[in-house]
């Protein structure tokens, strides 16, 4: 009766919470997030401005991913050289031989001389580019040129001043263009791309293998039932969690130690951070069946293997199969940067593309990422909503 | 009178939490009969059930089953003791995923070796006899059908075809008809009765409803607090009898 008289009597005004800006906690609160964020935003260096000046660092990066380097078309071309050398040595003869011919009014002199180059034998009425090509192989631009109705043109240039003394001279004209073609970056890219997405299958292969038969020792309602079970139990909750807190990029830098850079190593990486990931979800799996099952299938006198076939395989392989796909999924796309350190795959090339300011590469690098990871979710996804 | 089927002698179930499900429980069962058990939820039917084919192990006390002592068995004389028991749930117990058809056979599997049910093997024979236990029991068209597409009605009906699978001797039934409506729980409750009729199946069935009970038993049990309170046959049991088995504020509910 006591305690119907008290909650009768107590008025319902009293129980209702103090108002949010009346409580002192509330600005204790709001000072401590103060001070954490603006700590955070200290030590993390943020310089907003940064984003603004730098701009134009990464605008040709910018530019060039509306412009890959995808499709090319071959050129052909009517080319004709001319050696002219610097201090005295005189060039041997040009061999002679059929299509377009390029002379020089003299094969020898020095820095600074007006020479004249005399082209025969090129198309009609063409429009062509004469070149310096240096003793390394370095090459810049004299002048452009155009042909006659014979084929026929003059130029005249002056010697400039390079490293070497054996030069070249090169008329070029581009006669007519081939049809489209894959560039050398695609092939490349494309080559790496499937290397990475294989990369991925076979760590996650070498996760499975390694990770059902432990994931049975780490469900603790099959465990609980043998003699210790317990411990058994125990140890691989341990081990997955001590290894899946390693990233796989540190697994892959100590693997690239261990066997040698390039893709076996980023496997190995993979692999083993998938049979940690996996066994943990496995072993929920497991724990999480209908128990139902099992005792009426014990209950008809059943083995204790073929209780496991009969009511436990059929409840958890669907799990099974779509986390599998899910973690495939999640490796492929780790292993893209995983060549980042060297475990090969399509990252290897990207970082080199970056490296050297090659933005229409990497541009193809991170395209192809983009598209072939987009296809693989949204196919494991697929796969994912069928099986379950 | 022959030898009892079954003969429970002082059984006793000290769960490892200290809860007394059964306290020296002792009764025979005929051949034949059908014993229906009743009580509270907690009484002990449960316990009692799984006691016979050892799915709990018991405390004290020893299980006779054909002659053969169930609680001095070995790991391979319990396995070849359950082939005889067909046991049916209240939750029905199938593999939802599974087809019918595996789900039946698996009634067989403590007869077949091994090595076949594992690779998911099982003779023609075998797979006739599932066919032909499943037209029994009124579903024969549902055989490809994955056991969670159907009814509770007919799930049941599945989990009486897979018990059929082992020619059991004797059938234990826990609450089969709990989770169904009033009239899917007459359909099951008489296929079991029709086994138990035409094929000299004895069958334990624990059940609420007292009207049930008084329908399809021959012989009633009642338990309260892990001990029996009333041993007779269903007209027995009047009012008196009734407060006593179910407390004093207890309705007696018809299912009809």
């Amino acid at each position: 009766m006591a305690i119907t008289e008290g909650s009768a009597a107590r008025p319902a005004a009293r129980l209702r919470p103090p108002v949010w800006y009346r409580s002192w906690r509330f600005y204790v609160g709001l000072l401590l997030v103060i001070l954490v964020y603006g700590y955070g935003w200290q030590v993390t260096q943020i310089h907003l401005a940064e984003l603004w000046r730098g701009a134009h660092l990464i605008q040709p990066f910018v530019a060039s991913l509306a412009s890959p380097d995808v499709l090319t078309r071959e050129r052909q071309i009517q080319q004709a050289t001319a050696s002219f050398y610097y201090g005295g040595e005189t060039p041997p003869p040009a061999a002679r031989g059929a299509g377009p011919r390029l002379v020089l009014s003299r094969p020898t002199g020095a820095i600074g001389d007006r020479v004249t180059a005399t082209g025969d034998g090129f198309a009609p009425d063409l429009r062509g580019m004469l070149w310096w090509e240096n003793q390394i192989g370095q090459r810049q631009q004299l002048g452009p040129f155009a042909t006659d109705g014979r084929g026929h043109f003059t130029l005249t240039f002056t010697a400039p001043q390079v490293q070497g003394t054996h030069n070249l001279v090169s008329a070029e004209a581009v006669t007519g263009v081939g049809p489209l073609r894959p560039s050398q970056t695609l092939l490349l890219v494309t080559d790496r791309m499937i290397e990475t997405v294989f990369l991925a299958l076979m760590g996650t292969t070498m996760g499975v293998i390694f990770a059902v038969p432990l994931s049975f020792l780490g469900a603790k309602n099959l465990t609980s039932h043998f003699p210790g079970g317990a411990l058994i139990y125990g140890l691989t909750r341990t081990f997955f969690n001590l290894m899946r807190s390693i990233e796989a990029l540190v697994l892959a830098i100590i693997f690239t130690v261990w066997v040698g850079l390039g893709p076996f190593a980023g496997v190995l990486a993979l692999g083993v951070h998938s049979i940690a990931s996996l066994g943990k979800l496995y072993s929920e799996a497991i724990e999480s069946i209908d128990t139902g099952p099992i005792e009426a299938i014990t209950a008809t006198g059943a083995s204790p293997l073929q209780v496991v076939r009969y009511a436990v395989v059929p409840q958890i392989v669907p799990q099974f199969i779509a986390f599998t796909i899910y973690r495939w999924d999640i490796n492929v796309r780790f292993s893209t940067v995983i060549g980042f350190v060297g475990g090969g795959g399509i990252g290897f090339v990207l970082q080199q593309y970056i490296n050297l300011l090659q933005w229409r590469q990497a541009a193809t690098a991170l395209w192809m990422i983009a598209i072939v990871v987009a296809v693989l979710d949204y196919a494991s996804a697929v796969v994912r909503e069928r099986v379950l | 009178m022959s030898e009892p089927i079954l003969r429970i002698e002082h059984l006793t179930k000290v769960y490892d939490d200290g809860t007394r499900a059964l306290s020296d429980v002792s009764f025979e069962v005929a051949r034949g009969e059908f014993l229906v058990i009743i009580g509270l939820s907690g009484s002990g039917k449960s316990t009692l059930l799984r006691c016979i084919n050892r799915l709990v192990e018991p405390t004290s006390g020893r299980i006779i089953f054909q002659g053969r002592d169930v609680t001095a068995a070995s790991r391979d004389e319990v396995r070849q003791i359950r082939r005889q028991i067909g046991m049916i749930f209240q939750q029905f117990n199938l593999v939802k995923r599974a087809s019918v058809l595996t789900n039946v056979l698996a009634g067989r599997l403590g007869y077949v070796p091994p090595s076949w049910a594992l690779a998911n093997y099982f003779p023609t024979a075998v797979v006739e006899q599932a066919l032909a236990d499943l037209e029994r029991v009124g579903i024969p068209e549902k055989v490809a059908t994955r056991a969670d597409a159907l009814s509770g009605g007919q799930q049941q009906r599945v989990g009486i075809a897979r018990a059929l699978m082992q020619e059991p001797q004797l059938i234990l039934a826990d609450e089969p008809v709990a989770s169904l409506d009033p009239a899917m729980s007459h359909s099951v409750l008489r296929y079991i009765e029709e086994l138990n009729k035409n094929d000299g199946i004895t069958v334990l069935c624990s059940l609420h409803f007292l009207s049930l009970a008084r329908r399809y038993g021959t012989r009633i049990l009642a338990f309260k607090g892990g001990q029996i309170v009333f041993d007779g046959l269903p007209r027995e049991i009047d009012d008196a009898r009734f407060k006593a088995i179910y407390g004093d504020d207890a309705v007696a509910v018809e299912i009809t």
